[in-house]
């Protein structure tokens, strides 16, 4: 997905006219806290809305607000920055940057699996991934981005013509050889829906595979928070329980925020998303559980393909998650009481 | 007798401007404790032009192409319709508010859909960057073309003159000042089309414009290098307008006030 440009200088500048000041505030006998997205109402966030939906965040002591992204939102500054106490980035974005200054912490990874995927339309000649990164195809993508340099190494691809990525479909609908970035259970869901099949090749097949969709926050605010960060991970830990047992409520509800994509689109993709997840280490443990194994493949991945400058050295550091069985949730007063 | 002023005067006000204008950002940055993600500082900004300058040179080159062919088809295109709807009122009340359209739609929104018609490269770009340039060439050129000396009109009308002869002969010899005004304000606008358009239909790799440079730049939270993508970009728009500037004032110096004035 593309974020475009935003105006970090007037970000920056505001940032400091206006300081960071306490982004949880007490209303309702409960902590208020918002969530920064960094995309539109999707299923991927689908936990976050069964959450509020089943009033988990409330019985958590928790009034939350869901803020949507957008293509031009710039998610990650407005977190490390802040603005906002909780946001949701990939874990490639968490390491760049705090590489340049930013201090996230991840607390819940959405997706075990990385849903990045090129899709292809299913008339064209390009059985795999590795078919079409070795052919001369056009590709619309982040160019920048790791898993395409990851791609790069990999299997060549000196002969690939890849281009500026949008949202828009149009062109990849209009140009039977164009091949496109995508999430698996996005893009195809809505050209599938349309009756434009297509063939899907997820990147993390190749070897590559961040975790993605992360909950964070700042380094500062769980030091200072630490029973709302608590809170929040333990109550969309049972948001995520809720939407994979029965998304339909949710999707409803998202639907309503983006009319772009149908309640059927959202249960298709829904489905679609599950296996990513959910896997061992999530059924052992519990849906967004982190370990530090993957967190350190992913920071010698970047550092390898020179996206990353150095490998934290405590990879310990950047994530945190409270135990499995750490009891009912305590609710999430205490903190601003004290903050 | 106006006496000319020294070169170091000319100059002097600009450099301090922007000196002052370094020095508040770098001060900024170091009293704030800015980190590098929200705004690098000046000196990140010049290192990272220099580390990445090959791609960026080739980046300058490849949206100057881009901007340069846009604004050479608004410049033309601008001053055929403003010259056909000076033509008459009855042209200009018709097809003006439509020329005003491109004014008014939203190019980041239009441009996905000139990759859909014109395919992924410079063709996408130049639209784009044409686009935007064409309607202050119009309008100045239509205000340029109303605003003729109406004695010169009728002594036009005396002699029986032609439309031709009438619009190479009068109206666009009167109504240069106002065109070279329009696009000026174009070249700059073409280089802002230009970088639009390159966001969503620029070719990827070490020969990429600067708008997808700025792009990659983002996404990798490289503020140094945007800035500096940014910053030549700018340059570009600078170098067109200065183009620009010296193609009316070679037109304009040896009767039109505004570029006797400038030339003192």
């Amino acid at each position: 997905m593309m974020r475009a440009v935003c105006s970090t200088t007037a970000l920056a500048v505001a940032i400091s006219l206006a300081g960071c000041g306490d982004p949880d505030a007490t209303s309702r006998g409960r902590t208020s806290v918002s969530v920064q997205l960094n995309w539109v109402p999707e299923p991927e966030f689908g936990g976050f809305w069964q959450a509020e939906l089943d009033g988990v965040f409330a019985d958590a002591g928790l009034d939350v607000e869901l803020i949507a992204g957008g293509p031009s939102v710039p998610s990650a500054q407005l977190i490390a920055s802040g603005k906002v106490p909780f946001g949701i980035v990939s874990g490639g974005e968490l390491l760049s940057i705090n590489e340049r200054g930013g201090s996230l912490v991840a607390l819940f990874a959405t997706f075990q699996g990385d849903p990045t995927a090129i899709m292809v339309h299913e008339a064209s000649p390009w059985k795999t991934l590795e078919e079409l990164w070795r052919s001369d195809a056009t590709v619309a993508c982040e160019a920048n981005l790791p898993f395409v340099t990851f791609l790069n190494r990999k299997y060549g691809g000196e002969n690939l013509k890849l281009v500026a990525h949008s949202t828009a479909l149009a062109n990849f609908v209009n140009d039977p050889t164009l091949a496109k970035q995508c999430f698996v259970f996005a893009e195809p869901v809505t050209l599938e829906l349309q009756n434009v099949p297509v063939r899907v090749f997820p990147v993390l097949e190749s070897g590559f595979n961040p975790y993605t969709a992360v909950l964070v926050t700042t380094r500062e605010h769980l030091a200072a928070n630490p029973e709302t960060c608590r809170a929040m991970v333990m109550a969309l830990r049972r948001g995520w329980d809720g939407y994979l047992a029965d998304p339909t409520k949710a999707n409803a509800a998202m639907a309503k925020l983006n009319p772009a994509m149908s309640v059927e689109a959202m249960n298709l993709a829904a489905k679609k998303q599950r296996f990513l997840v959910e896997d061992e280490t999530t059924r052992s443990h519990a849906v967004g559980w982190m370990t530090g194994e993957r967190w350190n493949t992913l920071a010698e991945q970047m550092n390898s393909l020179g996206k990353l400058e150095q490998i934290p050295d405590e990879i310990e550091a950047i994530f945190w998650q409270p135990p499995v069985d750490d009891g009912p949730m305590a609710p999430a007063l205490e903190d601003s009481a004290t903050s | 007798m106006r006496r000319a002023v020294p070169r170091i005067a000319v100059a002097a006000p600009p450099i301090a401007v922007v000196a002052a204008t370094v020095l508040l950002w770098w001060l900024a940055v170091r009293t704030f404790e800015i980190p590098e993600y929200l705004l690098p500082t000046p000196g990140a900004v010049l290192e990272a032009v220099w580390v990445e300058r090959d791609r960026l040179a080739w980046g300058m080159l490849a949206t100057a192409i881009g901007a340069s062919g846009g604004f050479a088809i608004a410049a033309a295109l601008g001053i055929a319709i403003g010259s056909i709807l000076g033509l008459s009122r009855f042209l200009e009340r018709g097809f003006y508010p439509l020329t005003l359209l491109l004014q008014m739609v939203p190019l980041v929104a239009l441009a996905p859909i000139l990759v859909v018609w014109l395919g992924y490269g410079q063709r996408a770009v130049i639209a784009s960057a044409a686009i935007v340039a064409l309607f202050p060439v119009i309008a100045n050129t239509l205000g340029g073309m109303r605003s003729v000396d109406r004695d010169l009109e009728e002594l036009f009308s005396l002699h029986r003159a032609g439309l031709a002869s009438r619009w190479w002969r009068l109206r666009l010899p009167a109504s240069l000042p106002s065109i070279v005004t329009g696009l000026r304000i174009a070249a700059g606008l073409a280089v802002i089309g230009a970088i639009v358009g390159e966001f969503v239909s620029a070719y990827a790799g070490d020969r990429a414009p600067l708008g997808m440079v700025i792009v990659s730049a983002m996404r990798e939270y490289r503020t140094d290098l945007m800035f500096g993508a940014i910053g030549l970009a700018a340059i570009v728009g600078f170098a067109l307008f200065g183009i620009v500037n010296f193609g009316g004032w070679l037109l304009l110096r040896r009767w039109h006030a505004s570029a006797r004035s400038s030339s003192d």
